[in-house]
């Protein structure tokens, strides 16, 4: 059976820069596939590509077993993979309901007459974001209001309200609270149980641990592997995202130090 | 999730997009958090100011004349502010509006004579179009592909425009003015397009007085003018207080009495003339009223809970109050001491000790400068030094009389501002507000008294026994209606009214299109008329429409409705009287009034610019890229398109600006409208543009270049030096910015 989203040694050059190397893994609807690494692992420039802002050079793209590459942004889009980046998700001083429908207004009125839904648009946004969960209080709130978590709910929101098949997340969490990524970590679930496929970005194993069905190490640029949960325990993963042996000498160091 | 479901249970139909955790804020509110507000506040300032200074500002030759002005610069600071809002500047904007002047005068007039090119105006206008376009293009292009602030770019149009309409006008024609226009190929169709103007002299409209109401203007407009207002008032009124699930039959019999006994008094009032009935009639209109606002709360409105911990809330009202009074017996005093016919300086304060306080001032301002940027003391502290050394400007520069009127002025507002300060608490709120009522009267009687001109002696006056009735009005408002305390919905209106009000309205719209066309006017007047004859129409169905549904629906979302219905229909009878002339009026005047087709066109673009950014797409897009460009780029707005749209929009506009100034003198100087574009931009952060983009409003432009059309033209009406002109205008945009940046931090504020 062809995977859904299947990636094949995917390798990025940027002239004589070798940005990723070797990546390859697999993406399923009702599944969360999680890329950890460190600062400059070249996970930006993998999300880049998924979201067709930058090509591969190297490797192959299949999304329901056929090869595709993406030359622009609208171009993934359209096929159904929504990129939610972390500072850039929302546009602060629109409303909650202008940011939710951005780019997609939906319209009424005869041509020269045409305008936005207005009324039909917040409906729909209220309602999509109390599916997910959100509870916002009021639609015509400005975006520059909502808290880091709440904006990036919205955002979830918005993509898989508008056919996404594949949500991918941007260090969702990094600049989050204890609480606000708990929130957030509980939309990638929710996301997951209605059908997406998710792709969640991060460099905190213990964010990625709980909500990863499947786990892409990086690792300046080359792939680490790519492990099943079943595959992997928590302190694994965060071993071989430290760096494995350099970690543990650390630990040993601070125990012996602590007694 | 409980709460969800909670709200829709308690709402009678349709899902509603309120939530119940949010305060319901009332119509005054709601409007303090527009961006255009500090513009407004300003403009009816302004309007004020020059109205009590100068007898013609206020009358249709003087609109006129501001609306002018307004018109050349509005025309611009619409769209410039768009592209404000959008992010972008465009410095060339102003020597566009010239150089597409230039280019027409230069490509059409005389080969020999004049050294144009000689092309029929038929090319060459169009020609000019191409050309805003292509430069719009360009900078918008340049802008995007080089990613450099669009100040650089457009800043070196701004150049090449400047050197090329000089450099070619003189090649051409060895002068600096491109001249013979009016002799060009052509030259009728266009100026019958460019040139066409709404002649009031030629536009009469009788006064039958009794015998026909409906064929005089001056019951027209101030009929629509007082329904308006009573319309804006059962809006507001719909918006703040609370629906009956069934309306009380018995209170809306109490209206209509009411309503009648006020209207038959007021005719009464207009049509009698001496002292002894002015009193009885005036005050059973103001009975008749306050019994219909009665009527109507009691037919309406939940009846008002009385909550006896209320008046423990706000402690602070009776200092208020006190404040309040002090003012308003401090405006009196100072009214009744100082002399109003003294024209000398106050010199309290000349001479040496004048220069040596002075010189303290400046002294003090430049010293606490410095310690405030040290952050020694806070920044308030320059300011302190700055009004020591304004001082012996004060003594020097102002006269006696001045000073009493802005004493007088400032007291007098400050003292029925705070007074309704304390009305708006709660408490003792009715009491207060039915005191304060009796200040204003007490006020204006005062005025009557005292003011030499007509204008203050029955305008103002009229107009402050106005004010003290809606404060009256307000507190017998609430003492019998109880306060929203949520949302109304938003509007819906029944596809019925829309369909019909499109229909007739568009019928309407043709069929005045046809037959301006058939009277031989221009184009675009025909068109600017049969827009404005259409939405007339459709208007009035509208409001029918509004009529019915707030009398025989219980429909909660006519607020809003009725509040547009009142402005709209305000509006309209001031276009009446502006519009038409009367035929005393003609007898007793030998100026000629006319609006051009420059104003008309300013008011579609504040009009059709507002619809734009609030409704449609394009709309949302522009405040999307001007917020965050690379977000909206992210989610599919075709960021770079949306921005070279927007330039290309204002050259274009930058075209029909250049046409109106070349058709109105036939010639155009090389320099026409270089160093305008700041005007345009000024004008736009007036109106409460953001500078960096993603917020502001195209109305607020169009308020903001009527503000300098009347500093303009008001300045030269009320005969003042016209030196002052730039600093009335530096102050008035820092004010208005400081508003706006207030305005606008609170409507970012969490609640």
């Amino acid at each position: 059976m062809a995977e859904f989203l299947e990636l094949n040694n995917i390798s990025k050059f940027y002239g004589n820069i070798i940005a990723l190397t070797g990546v390859t893994t697999t993406v399923n609807p009702g599944e969360v596939t999680c890329v950890l690494g460190d600062n400059g692992a070249g996970k930006s420039t993998f999300i880049k590509i998924l979201a067709g802002v930058h090509q591969h050079d190297e490797g192959t793209l299949l999304m329901e077993g056929e090869e595709v590459r993406f030359n622009s942004p609208r171009e993934a889009l359209g096929r159904g993979i929504a990129t939610v980046y972390q500072d850039l998700a929302m546009v602060p001083l629109m409303s909650v309901w202008r940011n939710f429908f951005l780019g997609a207004e939906p319209k009424t009125g005869i041509w020269p007459f045409r305008q936005i839904d207005i009324e039909g648009a917040k409906r729909i946004a209220k309602e999509e974001m109390a599916k997910m969960g959100i509870d916002i209080r009021d639609v015509e709130q400005n975006v520059g209001t909502l808290s880091g978590g709440e904006r990036q709910s919205v955002a979830i929101a918005r993509a898989s309200y508008f056919g996404a098949r594949v949500l991918i997340l941007d260090e969702p969490t990094s600049a989050l609270g204890v609480k606000q990524s708990g929130v957030v970590l509980r939309r990638i679930v929710e996301a997951r149980d209605q059908g997406l496929a998710v792709i969640f970005i991060t460099h905190n194993p213990n964010h990625a641990y709980p909500v990863g069905d499947r786990f892409v190490i990086l690792n300046r640029g080359v792939s680490m592997g790519n492990w099943a949960k079943e595959e992997l325990s928590q302190a694994d993963l965060t071993q071989l995202m430290a760096g494995g042996a350099e970690l543990e000498a650390l630990q040993h160091e601070l125990a012996q130090a602590g007694t | 999730m409980t709460e969800a479901t909670t709200t829709t249970d308690s709402a009678p139909s349709s899902p509603p997009v309120n939530d119940e955790r949010l305060a319901h804020r009332g119509p005054v509110q709601q409007l303090l958090t527009r961006p255009e507000i500090g513009a407004l506040i300003g403009a009816v300032g302004v309007w004020l100011l020059f109205w009590l200074v100068s007898a013609p500002f206020g009358t249709a030759g003087g609109t006129a004349n501001y609306l002018d002005v307004a018109a050349t610069l509005g025309l611009m600071a619409v769209p410039v502010g768009l592209l404000m809002i959008g992010g972008e500047f465009d410095l060339s904007s102003g020597s566009m509006t010239g150089a597409t002047a230039v280019i027409v005068v230069l490509l059409s007039s005389d080969t020999a004579e004049l050294g144009g090119a000689g092309l029929s105006l038929h090319l060459a206008v169009p020609l000019s179009l191409a050309f805003a376009l292509a430069i719009g293009w360009f900078n918008g292009t340049l802008v995007d592909k080089t990613s450099l602030p669009s100040f650089i770019v457009t800043l070196g149009t701004f150049f090449i425009l400047i050197g090329a309409k000089l450099g070619f006008t003189k090649l051409f024609t060895n002068k600096v003015i491109a001249e013979g226009l009016d002799r060009s190929g052509g030259y009728e169709f266009w100026d019958n397009i460019f040139g066409a103007t709404w002649v009031r002299n030629g536009h009469i409209w009788e006064n039958d007085g009794w015998s026909n109401l409906w064929s005089s203007r001056d019951w027209a407009w101030s009929g629509l003018l007082i329904l308006g207002a009573v319309v804006l008032i059962l809006g507001t009124m719909e918006l703040a207080y609370a629906r009956r699930e069934k309306p009380n039959m018995g209170g809306y019999l109490i209206f209509v009495v009411g309503a009648a006994v006020g209207a038959i008094n007021y005719i009464l009032l207009l049509t009698q003339d001496s002292k002894s009935s002015n009193w009885i009639f005036g005050i059973i209109t103001g009975a008749g009223v306050l019994v219909a606002v009665a009527g109507w709360c009691l037919a309406r409105y939940q009846p008002a809970e009385r909550a006896s911990n209320q008046q423990e809330r706000n402690p602070r009202i009776v200092q208020y109050f006190i404040a309040g009074l002090v003012a308003i017996v401090g405006a009196i005093l100072i009214a009744a001491v100082m002399d109003s016919n003294n024209e000398n300086r106050l010199d309290f304060l000349t001479g040496t000790p004048g220069r040596t306080v002075l010189a303290i001032g400046i002294g003090a301002t430049g010293v606490l400068a410095v310690l405030a940027a040290l952050g020694r003391v806070s920044v308030g502290y320059p300011a302190i030094g700055a009004l020591i050394a304004l001082i012996p400007g004060i003594s020097y520069m102002i006269t006696v009389q001045g000073a009493r009127a802005i004493l007088f002025g400032i007291l007098a507002i400050a003292g029925v501002v705070v007074l309704s300060i304390a009305a708006r608490r709660r408490g003792l709120a009715v009491l207060f507000t039915l005191l304060t009522a009796g200040a204003v009267v007490g006020l204006a009687f005062f005025i009557q008294s005292e003011a030499d001109s007509r204008k203050l002696r029955v305008e103002l006056f009229t107009a402050l026994l106005l004010i003290a009735l809606l404060l009256a009005a307000s507190a017998v408002a609430r003492l019998i209606a109880a306060r929203r305390t949520s949302a109304p919905p938003p509007p819906v209106h029944g596809p019925l009214a829309r369909q019909v009000g499109t229909a007739l309205g568009t019928i309407a719209g043709l069929v005045s299109l046809i037959l301006e066309l058939a009277d031989g006017d221009g184009i675009l007047y025909s068109i600017i008329m049969a827009v404005a004859k259409g939405g007339i129409v459709a208007f009035a169905v509208f409001a029918l429409a509004t009529l019915y549904r707030t009398l025989f629906t219980s429909d909660e979302s006519v607020g809003r409705s009725l509040v547009f219905v009142g402005l709209g229909s305000v509006m309209l009878g001031i276009a009446a009287k502006l519009m038409f002339i009367t035929s005393e009026e003609l007898a007793a005047t030998r100026a000629e009034t006319r609006f051009g087709v420059g104003v008309m066109l300013f008011l579609l673009f504040a009009v059709v610019g507002a619809w734009v950014l609030a409704r449609t797409q394009f709309g949302n897009w522009i405040f999307a890229v001007g917020g965050n460009k690379e977000a909206s780029r992210s989610v599919g707005v075709p960021a770079a398109r949306t921005k070279t749209t927007l330039f290309m929009l204002v050259s274009a506009s930058a075209w029909i600006t250049g046409m109106v100034i070349a058709f109105r003198l036939n010639s155009v100087q090389a320099n026409v409208g270089d160093g305008n574009e700041f005007r345009y931009i000024i004008v736009a952060v007036v109106g409460g543009c953001l500078l960096t983009g993603g917020y502001g409003s195209a109305i607020g432009a169009a308020i903001g270049a009527v503000i300098w059309g009347m500093i303009t033209s008001g300045i030269g009406f009320a005969t003042w030096n016209s030196d002052w002109r730039f600093l009335v205008l530096g102050a008035l945009l820092l004010v208005a910015v400081l508003v706006n940046n207030y305005v606008r931090s609170q409507a970012e504020k969490v609640r």
